[in-house]
């Protein structure tokens, strides 16, 4: 089998570009023809399921060939002309649809945004162009990001596991992660509230991170839960996701909350041994708690063996590798990240999407309307989609002044012990001294497309053991570590402590290399085999 | 028996401040001249995934105020999103300050004046502050016909929300409050602080009471006010209306009630039965907002001495009557410019404050200037009232110079060289004239000496329009008399 452009590595393809073996014109020419025969047609509003649809990837959701073609033209340009081209010279990426690109429709999945047009670009997308990257397009999610499986989405049809056509790719980030995974770019941009990174990374066999809250800047994504949402990368390889947060991450003054932090060189020690290196196991995360959805009452429940047997695997590689592992690390608040997650994002995403309104920009009802607040009523019912009402509904309800208190401070309490847990874990002078815990990223391995759709909250538990680091703000990473009996990806975590993404990300490569001639690894998504 | 009531009124401002751009973002705060909704980014019309970046100049100029109204500035605050649909307020929320605002507490003294009206004293009411924010303002919105029209111009224009206890007692302290307030905003150089022009707004809060009770009843909002007097209008309207319904046996509903300043009545606007639920929380986008120790010192080394105070220095230090205290501290370049006067000169500062009052305002207002754009420096002024008191130039001729001095831009002393000015004090040349006269007029000198004095005064007049009014008067009533009583 042939290696075609599309098979190469970001690292790889800007290192092509730059020594001139192959223009980026070329890379982008491969990618679009590749992509135009496995991705199928991209989501569209009111788009009727067909039975080919099972057949195709559909991550896209607009094409951006044209900003591609001259972003190509732009670096090689440079190139010839012998100047510095960019850390990601002509290497195709995709964009997560919850960014604003400039003259892009920038959608969110949803209908009150299907006729939005950006006029302003969003700091990390603008930062990937500025580095040389080729934009291929806007990739589908959850409406919103409101959901782990990309099937909320106004968008039909909503992406597919490119391991696996009739299950999910995860979600939210579940266009970025099925597009990477299926060699449509080599890098793309997501979003990370509860695990939208991380938990479709780990469905689709790719390598996703969710950085240090502040670590990127949020300027330009249409905002779900203020406080948690983190712009990361998705890529094949440790060292893409490295190359491509060493673009995005950094101060911006565009974002106040943005670290000002200076950005350290993810990839200078990132082959380095880890020797030495601690690496927790919580049994806290080993199992999930949920409410039962006959009786309403907690059950805790064993994660699957497979998952758990993935974990167990990857921490003997790394104690071969001569790290110290420390068992049992207790993270006692663990069981409330959902819990908390219902109130604390409900509430900013209530609030956040106000100024959909219909007076603006966006879906207003073509009804004649009596006055102004029949047209609001109209306008956001007809606009949104159940997951956004569902969660203004909650929003409300747990901010409203007679509540607040009871649920909303409440859940600001528990998102501080949230943050305590890890604070000693990770403390230099404390018990642990870990210099990272390594978790299963998911409870499963992807489900079927339909299989968990309409239970929002059984959807929700799916993100139990990604979203503490959300509340925490920690920094945490997803790689693949094996397959499932049924031949499904299987990913693990590494959290770490604030901005230790550089030590994440050498910890993950130490994996990876460890791993290279594994058998598991030679293993192809199903739209890739057959070439 | 009559009962007598008393009002109580509290008064909530919103300060918009004079900032170059407005608080989230790099527009221009002030868009005053501009056509609708060319004033405006991405940021400040709520566009998806914007965020806002506080501007530090309006924290400076609001600790400034909070500073100036004694109050408790906090060193930490938070941001809070006030969250409502309006279709001026794009974001659906109003990025405010809730429970951890900038500063707490603090008063202002309100000197009341005499009043021939109800025949009071004049006194001072204390004003308190119940709390003082910062915030953003929102856009406008106009109907015409069955069209709604939204212009954003004004969309995150910083605010300084200030809402004052319930401690005014009638139309005319409302009135005195928002004249000082207004005095001090200016003042300070943080709000241009124009009601017409929306820089200064106030809403109303009203209540009766028997006079002497302690307690507070259900009040009312008056709100769309745009001037001091409409304020004081509007207020006493509702006084007497509260006390009409009163004494029907009716009780005060929580109405809203709005303004209408052309046909000078209140309207209601809608019952407030039920207190609307903004769902305060704590803006995510911002950092708590931290007013350092040392930033703090840095903000208030700008802090001027304010105008009540000055205004008692004045009458302290400079022996002037309160009366011209007040008028040359209500602008803070008047102040100055009558101390610095008053300081070169060292003589008595009711002079300079009779001329600023008399003469040098009249002169600028009439110009249009500011008090640092005139010609007349304090150095100048001080010179031409030095040369007054020598004798060098009497009043009438120096009322004269001051103009030739705006216009000129030369010191007095050169002008009166200049131009010929100074007072004719030669006996000689004064005598001829003098002479000269009485022979002309041998009817008027023949009443003079039958006994009609009177008529000195005239003699003194045809002399000095002689002398085109140079003549010493002393030395030219000396001589007439000398020779008319021969």
């Amino acid at each position: 089998m042939m290696t075609e452009l599309t098979d190469y590595s970001a690292f790889k393809l800007a290192d092509l570009v730059k020594t001139k073996q192959v223009s980026a014109r070329e890379i982008l020419q491969a990618h679009l023809q590749y992509i135009e025969k496995a991705d199928g047609r991209p989501g569209s509003l009111d788009g009727i399921p067909s039975a080919d649809d099972d057949k195709k990837i559909h991550a896209f959701i607009t094409h951006t060939e044209a900003i591609a073609l001259r972003q190509a033209k732009q670096v090689d340009e440079k190139i010839a002309k012998g100047e510095d081209a960019g850390l990601l010279a002509g290497v195709p990426f995709t964009v997560k649809d919850i960014f604003c690109v400039k003259d892009t429709p920038s959608t969110a999945a949803s209908r009150i945004l299907a006729n939005f047009t950006a006029p302003y670009t969003a700091t990390p997308v603008a930062r990937l162009a500025a580095a040389g990257g080729l934009m291929l397009g806007k990739v589908n999610l959850d409406e919103f990001t409101y959901g782990s499986s990309s099937e909320s989405s106004a968008f039909q049809p909503s992406p597919r596991n490119p391991w696996d056509l009739s299950k999910v790719p995860g979600g939210s980030s579940g266009g970025s992660a099925a597009a990477v995974a299926a060699h449509e770019g080599a890098l793309s941009l997501g979003t990370d509230t509860a695990g939208s990174i991380r938990q479709p990374a780990a469905f689709c066999g790719v390598v996703g991170m969710k950085p240090t809250y502040g670590r990127v800047s949020r300027y330009g994504l249409i905002a779900f839960g203020s406080s948690l949402d983190c712009p990361g990368p998705l890529a094949r390889t440790v060292k893409d996701a490295a190359l491509m947060l060493q673009v995005i991450a950094g101060a911006d003054k565009a974002d106040a909350t943005a670290a000002m932090k200076d950005v350290p060189d993810y990839l200078k020690d990132i082959e380095k041994d880890i020797a030495g290196m601690r690496i927790g196991l919580s049994p806290d995360y080993f199992r999930i708690t949920f409410p039962d959805p006959e009786s309403g009452e907690y059950v805790e429940q064993e994660l699957p063996t497979e998952i758990q047997d993935a974990v167990y695997r990857t921490a003997e590689v790394y104690k071969a590798l001569g790290a110290t592992i420390v068992e049992d690390v207790p993270m006692p608040n663990t069981r409330y990240g959902i819990p908390v997650y219902f109130v604390i994002s409900r509430v900013e995403a209530a609030s956040n999407l106000h100024r959909f309104d219909g007076v603006k920009y966006g879906y207003r009802t073509p009804e004649q309307v009596k006055d102004l607040t029949e047209m609001y009523r109209r306008s956001r019912g007809e606009g949104f989609g159940l997951q956004p009402k569902l969660r203004i509904l909650m929003g409300m309800y747990v901010s409203a002044a007679q509540y607040a208190e009871q649920y909303y401070q409440r859940a600001l309490k528990v998102r501080s012990l949230i943050r305590n847990d890890f604070e000693i874990v990770f403390d230099p002078g404390g018990l642990y001294k870990l210099d990272a815990l390594l978790t299963p990223t998911t409870p499963t391995t992807a489900f079927g497309m339909a299989a968990v759709y309409g239970d929002s909250v059984m959807m929700q538990y799916a993100d139990q053991l990604t979203v503490p680091a959300n509340h925490a703000g920690v920094p945490g990473i997803s790689i693949p570590a094996g397959f499932s009996d049924d031949g499904l990806p299987v990913g693990v975590q590494l959290l770490g402590a604030d901005f230790s993404e550089a030590k994440l990300l050498r910890i993950a490569r130490a994996f990876e290399m460890a791993t290279e001639t594994d058998e598991w690894r030679t293993k192809k998504p199903i739209v890739l085999e057959g070439e | 028996m009559t009962i007598a009531y008393e009002a109580v009124i509290g008064l909530e401002t919103h300060i918009q401040l004079n900032t170059l751009t407005k608080i989230f973002c790099s527009c221009k705060a002030d868009s005053w001249e501009d056509e609708p909704n060319t004033n405006i980014c991405p940021v400040c019309t709520g566009l998806p995934g914007v965020l806002p970046v506080l501007n530090e100049k309006v924290v400076e100029k609001a600790v400034l105020l909070a500073a100036a109204m004694q109050a408790n500035i906090q060193d930490l605050s938070f941001f809070d999103r006030k969250n409502y649909f309006y279709p001026d307020l794009p974001k659906g929320y109003q990025i405010s300050q809730y429970d951890h605002s900038l500063a707490t507490g603090g008063f202002l003294d309100v000197p009341v004046p005499a009043s021939s009206d109800t025949g009071s004293d004049a006194y001072v009411r204390q004003v308190r502050i119940h709390k003082l924010h910062i915030e953003e303002d929102a856009g406008k919105t106009k109907k015409e016909k069955d069209r709604r029209y939204v212009d954003f111009n004004r969309c995150g224009v910083p605010l300084v929300e200030m809402v004052t206890e319930p401690d005014l007692r009638s139309a005319e302290e409302a009135g005195q409050y928002l004249i000082r307030l207004r005095q001090l905003l200016r003042w300070l150089g943080i709000s241009e602080a124009d009601m017409e022009k929306g820089n200064l707004r106030c809403d109303a809060n009203v209540s009766i009471r028997e006079k002497g009770s302690t307690v507070l009843n259900t009040k009312t909002e008056i709100k769309n006010v745009n001037s001091i007097d409409a304020v004081k209008d509007a207020i006493r309207k509702e006084i007497e209306r509260q006390i009409k319904e009163v004494e029907k046996g009716n009780t005060i509903k929580p109405w809203t009630l709005d303004w209408d300043d052309n046909a000078g009545v209140l309207r209601m606007m809608r019952s407030k039965e039920t207190e609307a639920d903004y769902r305060y929380f704590h803006e995510p986008d911002l950092l708590p907002l931290v007013i350092s120790p040392a930033w703090q010192a840095r903000i208030l080394e700008g802090l001027p001495e304010l105008p009540l105070a000055r205004r008692k220095r004045f009458m302290e230090e400079f022996k002037i009557p309160e009366y011209d205290a007040d008028i040359l501290t209500t602008e803070r370049d008047l102040a100055d410019y009558f101390e610095e006067t008053a300081r070169l000169y060292g003589g008595d500062a009711k002079k300079i404050s009779n001329w600023l009052m008399n003469d040098v305002l009249r002169m600028r207002n009439d110009l249009g200037k500011s008090m640092q754009e005139l010609n007349l420096t304090p150095a100048y002024l001080t010179e031409l009232v030095k040369l007054t008191d020598d004798g060098k130039i009497n009043s009438t001729i120096a009322k004269h110079l001051l103009q030739k001095v705006q216009e000129s831009g030369k010191a007095p002393y050169t002008l009166v060289e200049e131009l010929g000015l100074a007072v004719v004090s030669d006996d000689g040349a004064i005598r001829s004239v003098c002479e000269k006269i009485i022979a002309a007029n041998p009817a008027e000198v023949q009443s003079y000496r039958d006994g009609k004095q009177s008529l000195m005064g005239w003699f003194v007049g045809q002399v000095m329009r002689e002398m085109r009014g140079k003549a010493d008067p002393q030395i030219t009533q000396r001589v007439l008399k000398e020779i008319l009583d021969k």
